[in-house]
């Protein structure tokens, strides 16, 4: 089967149609997709203004990712399961959509920076908080990441309209 | 006198010439989004702290202070492109039930936020009401969410 087949099978599917059709619940797991954006970018975004160097000075990048990484991970993982059913319930419509496709470029691109910045950054950390001086790599992975994030928010708000 | 309001804010010449175009109104919600991004990421973080949770090698008040800027940034981005979407489609707005739910729990939430959460954030650890007060202040914040998602479907 071709991806677009795969795709118009997954939405034709009892459970994508059930979401689809329902009164309840594609509105609730889109509400849950949408609010989720608070407990899981909502907390990225502080790190990566602090990777920038705005404000909260008296905290180190690595302080705040070692101690908020599994709160905002569990937002993310809410994150992919609504989308993933919200997907579900109309795979061949996003699969067709240009502004879906961008979308889901700008999430590989936040994932590969954020792998980037595990690889490259965190075994350092340690000495980085030291001198108190932000790697300017560091900094750039900052930028991309709000940079990212936003593009997903964008075209993700520009998805939900292409979908009506 | 509120329906004159919703009236005034309907023939804004911002309000019409947002109607008028095609794709303003979507990059206002974007923006909207942004703002509700940060101000929430930021609430929850210190709501976090408030549990003992998070970044707990700081205290309750440096976290407060640290991320407050943020929640600033985030409520004016929000508060300011929820107005031009507010006055795009004021008398739409007028006759949703979900607007005027989302109305009171934004005015309660800022309320409570500004006046208990500010005192009890100025303690350097939680005090037992904390817990309270952040369970609270994260109902109130995120039913502002809720009811503008309903806005949408009634």
């Amino acid at each position: 089967m071709t991806l677009p087949e795969i795709c118009q099978a997954i939405q034709d599917s009892a459970i994508g149609t059930n979401i689809r059709e329902s009164t309840w619940t594609f509105p609730v797991i889109e509400t849950i997709h949408v609010l989720g954006l608070g407990i899981s970018v909502g907390i990225l975004v502080t790190l990566d203004l602090r990777l920038i160097g705005a404000g909260m000075r008296h905290i180190s990048p690595s302080q705040i990712m070692k101690q908020l990484k599994l709160w905002y991970l569990t937002g993310f993982a809410a994150m992919m399961i609504s989308g993933v059913f919200l997907f579900w319930s109309e795979a061949a419509h996003a699969y067709r959509s240009p502004t879906f496709r961008i979308k889901i470029l700008f999430l590989i691109l936040a994932g590969i920076n954020a792998a980037y910045y595990e690889v490259k950054y965190v075994p350092i950390s340690a000495a980085w908080d030291e001198s108190g001086v932000i790697p300017k790599g560091a900094k750039m992975v900052g930028w991309v990441s709000l940079i990212c994030w936003l593009g997903v928010i964008g075209f993700g708000r520009w998805t939900a309209y292409g979908m009506k | 006198m509120l329906l004159a309001f919703f009236r005034w804010a309907d023939h804004l010449w911002v309000a019409e010439y947002i109607r008028d175009s095609t794709w303003i109104f979507a990059l206002i919600e974007v923006f909207h989004l942004f703002g509700l991004t940060l101000l929430l990421g930021s609430l929850t973080v210190v709501a976090l702290r408030m549990f003992g949770a998070g970044l707990k090698r700081q205290t309750l008040a440096g976290v407060a202070s640290d991320f407050l800027p943020w929640t600033l940034l985030g409520m004016v981005v929000s508060i300011a492109s929820g107005f031009l979407l507010f006055a795009s489609e004021a008398l739409k707005c007028y006759a949703s039930g979900p607007f005027f739910v989302k109305m009171g729990l934004l005015f309660a939430a800022l309320v409570f936020t500004f006046t208990f959460q500010r005192r009890l954030t100025k303690a350097d650890q939680p005090s037992g009401a904390a817990k309270y007060a952040a369970v609270l202040s994260m109902t109130l914040w995120f039913g502002v969410g809720l009811a503008g998602r309903a806005i949408a479907f009634f």
